[in-house]
């Protein structure tokens, strides 16, 4: 494993124009990746989206006279009636309008809420454009006990055009970098660099590379990126990690001391079946870059 | 019967022969190892303090000042130096019963090393335990634990969503849970497109969602079940860890005090605690609660790591309290709280394996404190009980810590009168002090005392830090403690007034810039104390020298005698002569004691006054009646009379008013009779013979004056030194008495005369003329009978009228 290290100061960064569109559904997380979604804007002074989806398979299946809702915790079931259902979302539109008023006034920026009915993953990639950031929970609603990763989240991971984050609630660790993750033939993948400096600058944070690398490559990719890191004016190193299961990977990001992920999704992690349960596993704010 | 000879110097005060004293000064002599003259109180100790069975505990009896004390600690300090060391005793927390303290015997001095290994131990545990729950291999195996769980529901939940799924139908998520729709391709299908199906088709997806909904609802119900599985599972893995962590420092002190089983025993439920809280040790911010560490504390109550030998421990405030151990409590904002720490040791914690001391009117001034020294030695084991629960005032939770077996020689020292009123009063006290060790007040003066009484003298002064005596010195400090004790043949073996006169005579002669003390310094000594003690004898002394109280010590007098009193006042006495009248005339053979009629006569003196006056009878109307109306009395006596001293002056008083023959002033009398006439001891003869001495020097002089005592009183004389000069140029005579007659002799000047084998007495002798006296009074009062004119109930037990 060979270890590059590169300091020198100057902040030399572009600032990605596009919007930062959050995902609101009413969930606690949602309300946590709120909050990020508003610091990401102020500093990119982005312009804010809100996103509400009625979906409209509940909606469907609020209209059917023998439907019951069975509850996530009792397990005891309730009829599911079309007019209690519409009132429902209509409270939580309610509430998700608060809240993104509430979260952007504080900060002076600008927020739209867009109301929408359909399937979630198909209205935002709908609304997205490939320079806007999509912000979400990594889950829901409660759903299923234990889930680390919801449907809408898995869609958005795989077919956004842009910039992904998958907000979590970090337990407080003693971890402090950004670690980017790369594949040796992404090299050049300087959405994925661009997306780790712009994180550790904000969060005043060390950035990490790490090059999944096989021992036949050629090594001066990985100076280059320093060079490329070290004109950017951060303080980053860059580590060639050896092309092995995705389990190994993740804990190669641990042992690196990960508060934030950034992965591409061209990354062959993904290749790996479970990967990405994997990295959701980890319980830190991922960014997945197309 | 011949008058007796007036006594000379020698018998009148035994000195104290230099010669006997063969030393220079008191720096040459040794210290006395024991007490002198003790010898059945030591044995008694020496049995008390060897005696293994219980109840065999001792009381030390003997007057205030005897130097009781310092002799039974120093005595106890000696015994106990050759036994072994008691063991050590703590209480440490009982994880059953809270509320009572376990209690461990540890082998002397491993109290200490207990007490710091648990205090390391928990140190250990504060850090250790924490640093087990945030290892990786902890973290990683409470995530596989929890992952499992999560997996094994969503194993469920899926399996219900492929089951729907693969019946075409859709499980929905709804913000409250889930609900379940037919559909096609994925997506619901319409309801308005649903309801063109056949009824056989929506009969079939309705069954399949009813089914699918109570599947779900089976698998959510799960969950709780799940939960709890997972709960014990992380408990067990949490005592898995700490039982790891623990093993270590447990084992290391289990196998140190493999020889005290209860210290094993309470390692393994310190072990089995900390197991059972091992999550109150997770946080490693705040670290485990400092009550839950308190309680594997170890409160040692009986430290004896210094103590050598078998403990002797005196208890000067013996309450219930400081005997037995207290509980102790914290204030904390407002509350008072307790635990097993704060069990306190009381002196029979301390004193067991050893010996306890105690001032027997201490302990029975303390309330409660002798009925629970009692109940301990009865019992045999100490439970500490605080005085509100011992009365049921308090009903509040407290400490109730396991008794801890007791084997305490107990010593009580206390005065005499205690020990009868003990004996006597409390049914206990002869169960529990069965050992009595009795003080000798005086000692014995014989030829092979006098080194060892030098040496006694010698060692206290050398104890307190005084002065070396001087040979002449020693010599007069053993004549004074004859005239202590009241005896030629005796020395007082009173500790502290010996000190005091040793103290004062040293500050003499400091004063007198002197490095010895000599003679003059214990005479001075003796003769300050005396000055500073004699305002009321002064006082006494002024109103008879201005005529204000009557004594006359010159000429003769009919129905007059100087009898003797003694008055005691705090520490100090003294004499003084007392003028005793009698009156006699006619009457039914009364003799009225007017002390005992005015009720100042205690029953020793109404005893003696019968006796005299059936002595009278006996002697002078032995075939007749003793026609006599005669009274006794005590002049310008207002306080009581008691005892029987005065009954040789009372006697000659009586004889002399019947006869009217006058008695010479010039003598005192003291001295007790018997029925037949014999002179009996008295009390207190120095002082009396003193008193009359310092009366008749400060009226005309002491010449041709005496005193007469009873000759088995002789033996008690020491007089001063004034009066030893006066006896020796023959100006003052002290006579001994054996016989009424003797001192009627002294005191008229006739002849007393024996009775004929006819029982009749000889001419011109003084008991002929009281026969004859007293015939003439039956002659009058038979005369009065016969004229018949006394119908009136003739002479009364107190008829006085002069008609």
């Amino acid at each position: 494993m060979v270890t590059t290290t590169a300091t020198t100061d100057k902040p030399t960064v572009s600032i990605p124009a596009g919007r930062v569109l959050i995902l609101l559904d009413g969930s606690r997380l949602s309300l946590a990746a709120l909050e990020a979604a508003a610091e990401i804007a102020s500093a990119r002074n982005a312009e804010v989206l809100g996103i509400f989806v009625e979906e409209l398979n509940l909606l469907r299946t609020a209209g059917y006279g023998f439907a019951r809702e069975v509850g996530g915790s009792s397990g005891l079931a309730r009829p599911l009636e079309a007019t209690v259902l519409q009132a429902r979302m209509q409270a939580l539109a309610e509430q998700a309008r608060r809240s993104l008023q509430h979260a952007m006034a504080r900060r002076g920026l600008v927020q739209t809420l867009k109301l929408c009915r359909g399937r979630v993953a198909e209205e935002v990639l709908n609304l997205m454009q490939p320079e806007d950031l999509v912000v979400l929970g990594r889950v829901g609603w409660s759903g299923i006990p234990g889930t680390r990763l919801g449907s809408t989240a898995r869609a958005l991971l795989r077919q956004a055009p842009g910039d992904v984050l998958l907000w979590a609630e970090p337990r407080p660790r003693r971890q402090n970098r950004v670690v980017v993750l790369l594949n040796h033939d992404q090299g050049a993948n300087h959405r994925a660099l661009r997306v780790g400096a712009e994180l550790a600058r904000r969060s005043n944070q060390p950035l990490s590379v790490l090059l999944r690398t096989s021992p036949e490559d050629d090594p001066s990719v990985a100076e280059d990126m320093l060079t490329f890191l070290q004109r950017e004016g951060l303080a980053a190193r860059v580590r060639r990690i050896p092309v092995a299961s995705a389990g190994a990977a993740v804990r190669a990001m641990q042992e690196e001391g990960a508060a934030q992920l950034v992965v591409s999704r061209t990354c062959s992690l993904f290749a790996d079946q479970g990967a990405e349960v994997l990295l959701s596993e980890l319980n830190l704010p991922i960014t997945v870059t197309p | 019967m011949a008058v007796p000879v007036a006594l000379t110097v020698d018998q009148i005060y035994h000195r104290c022969p230099p010669e006997k004293l063969d030393f220079e000064s008191t720096e040459n002599l040794e210290d006395l190892e024991l007490p002198l003259g003790q010898d059945r109180m030591l044995r008694a100790l020496e049995f008390g303090a060897s005696m293994a069975v219980s109840g065999f505990n001792l009381f030390v009896l003997g007057p205030t000042g005897a130097g009781k004390h310092q002799l039974v600690k120093q005595f106890l300090a000696n015994h106990a130096a050759g036994k072994p060391v008691p063991s050590d005793w703590c209480h440490v927390f009982n994880f059953q019963h809270s509320g009572k303290p376990n209690a461990i015997e540890l082998p002397p001095g491993d109290g200490r090393t207990f007490r710091d290994d648990m205090n390391d131990l928990i140190s250990e545990l504060k850090t250790a335990i924490p640093a087990t729950f945030e290892s990786e291999e902890y973290q990683s195996r409470i995530q596989e634990l929890q992952e499992e769980v999560t997996r094994r529901q969503q194993k469920g939940l899926f399996a219900i969503k492929e089951e729907a799924n693969a019946n075409n139908i859709a499980m929905i998520t709804t913000p409250a849970g889930f609900a379940f729709a037919p559909m096609r391709n994925g997506e619901v299908i319409e309801p308005e497109e649903y309801e063109t199906f056949s009824d056989e088709e929506k009969q079939l997806v309705e069954a399949k969602v009813e089914d699918l909904q109570k599947k779900l609802q089976q698998a959510i119900q799960q969950v709780p079940r799940l939960r709890k599985e997972v709960r014990e599972r992380i408990h067990q893995l949490n005592e898995e860890m700490v039982q790891l962590t623990l093993g270590g420092p447990i084992g290391e002190l289990r196998g140190k005090w493999e020889h005290v089983p209860a210290v094993v025993t309470h390692l393994d439920s310190v072990c089995n605690d900390v197991v059972e809280h091992a999550e109150a040790f997770q946080d490693s911010e705040t670290g485990a609660p400092g009550g839950l560490l308190n309680r594997y504390r170890v409160n040692l109550l009986v430290d004896n790591a210094e103590t050598r030998g078998a403990p002797v421990v005196y208890e000067d405030l013996p309450t219930h309290q400081h005997l037995t151990g207290q509980i102790e409590h914290r204030a904390h904002q407002g509350n008072l709280y307790t635990d097993f720490t704060l069990v306190r040791a009381g002196s029979l914690h301390r004193a067991n394996g050893g010996y306890l001391i105690l001032d027997a009117r201490r302990i029975l001034t303390q309330p409660l404190a002798w009925e629970s020294l009692k109940r301990v030695l009865f019992s045999g084991e100490i439970r500490i009980e605080s005085l509100e629960r011992l009365y049921g005032l308090a009903t509040t939770v407290s400490q109730q810590p396991e008794p801890i077996p007791l084997n305490v020689k107990v010593v009580l020292l206390g005065d005499r009168m205690l020990y009868y009123l003990l004996s006597h009063y409390d049914p206990d006290f002869l169960d529990l002090f069965k050992v009595e060790a009795d003080f000798e007040d005086d000692l014995d003066r014989d030829d092979g005392s006098y080194t060892l009484y030098a040496r006694m003298i010698a060692t206290m002064a050398r104890a307190s830090g005084l002065k070396v005596l001087d040979r002449a010195a020693v010599a007069r400090v053993i004549e004074h403690a004859s005239r202590l004790a009241s005896d030629q043949k005796k020395l007082t073996a009173h500790d502290r007034v010996l000190k005091d006169l040793l103290a004062e005579a040293d500050h003499w002669a400091s004063q007198a810039g002197e490095d010895l003390i000599s003679v003059e310094h214990v005479q001075q000594a003796i003769d300050e104390r005396e000055y500073r003690a004699s305002r009321i004898r002064e006082r006494s002394l002024e109103q008879i020298r201005r005529g204000v109280m009557m004594i006359a010590t010159e000429g003769s007098q009919v129905g007059q005698v100087n009898g003797l009193s003694v008055f005691q006042i705090g520490a100090t006495r003294f004499g003084q002569p007392t003028r005793i009248t009698a009156t006699a005339r006619p009457g039914k053979g009364q003799v009225v004691d007017i002390e005992r009629e005015a009720k100042l006569g205690g029953p020793i003196h109404s005893k003696a006054v019968m006796i005299l006056s059936r002595f009278l009878a006996n002697r002078y109307a032995p075939m007749g009646e003793l026609s006599l109306s005669a009274s006794l009395a005590f002049e310008q006596s207002y306080g009581g009379v008691e005892g029987d001293s005065a009954s040789v002056a009372e006697t000659c008083v009586l004889l002399s008013a019947i006869t009217g023959v006058p008695l010479r002033q010039s003598l005192a009398v003291t001295g007790s009779m018997n029925q037949h006439g014999e002179v009996q001891a008295v009390g207190g003869v120095n002082e009396k013979i003193e008193g009359f001495f310092n009366v008749c020097a400060q009226s005309a002089g002491v010449d041709g004056h005496g005193a007469l005592l009873p000759a088995s009183n002789v033996e008690h004389l020491m007089l001063n030194e004034q009066v030893r000069e006066a006896v020796q140029d023959a100006r003052f005579s002290i006579y001994p008495l054996s016989h009424i007659d003797q001192a009627i002799e002294l005191l008229t000047g006739m002849e007393a005369g024996v009775a004929g084998a006819d029982g009749v007495y000889p001419e011109n002798t003084f008991n002929r003329r009281v026969a004859d006296r007293l015939a003439e009074f039956a002659e009058v009062s038979r005369k009065k009978d016969d004229d018949g004119a006394n119908g009136s109930g003739g002479n009364g037990g107190n008829n006085n009228s002069d008609d």
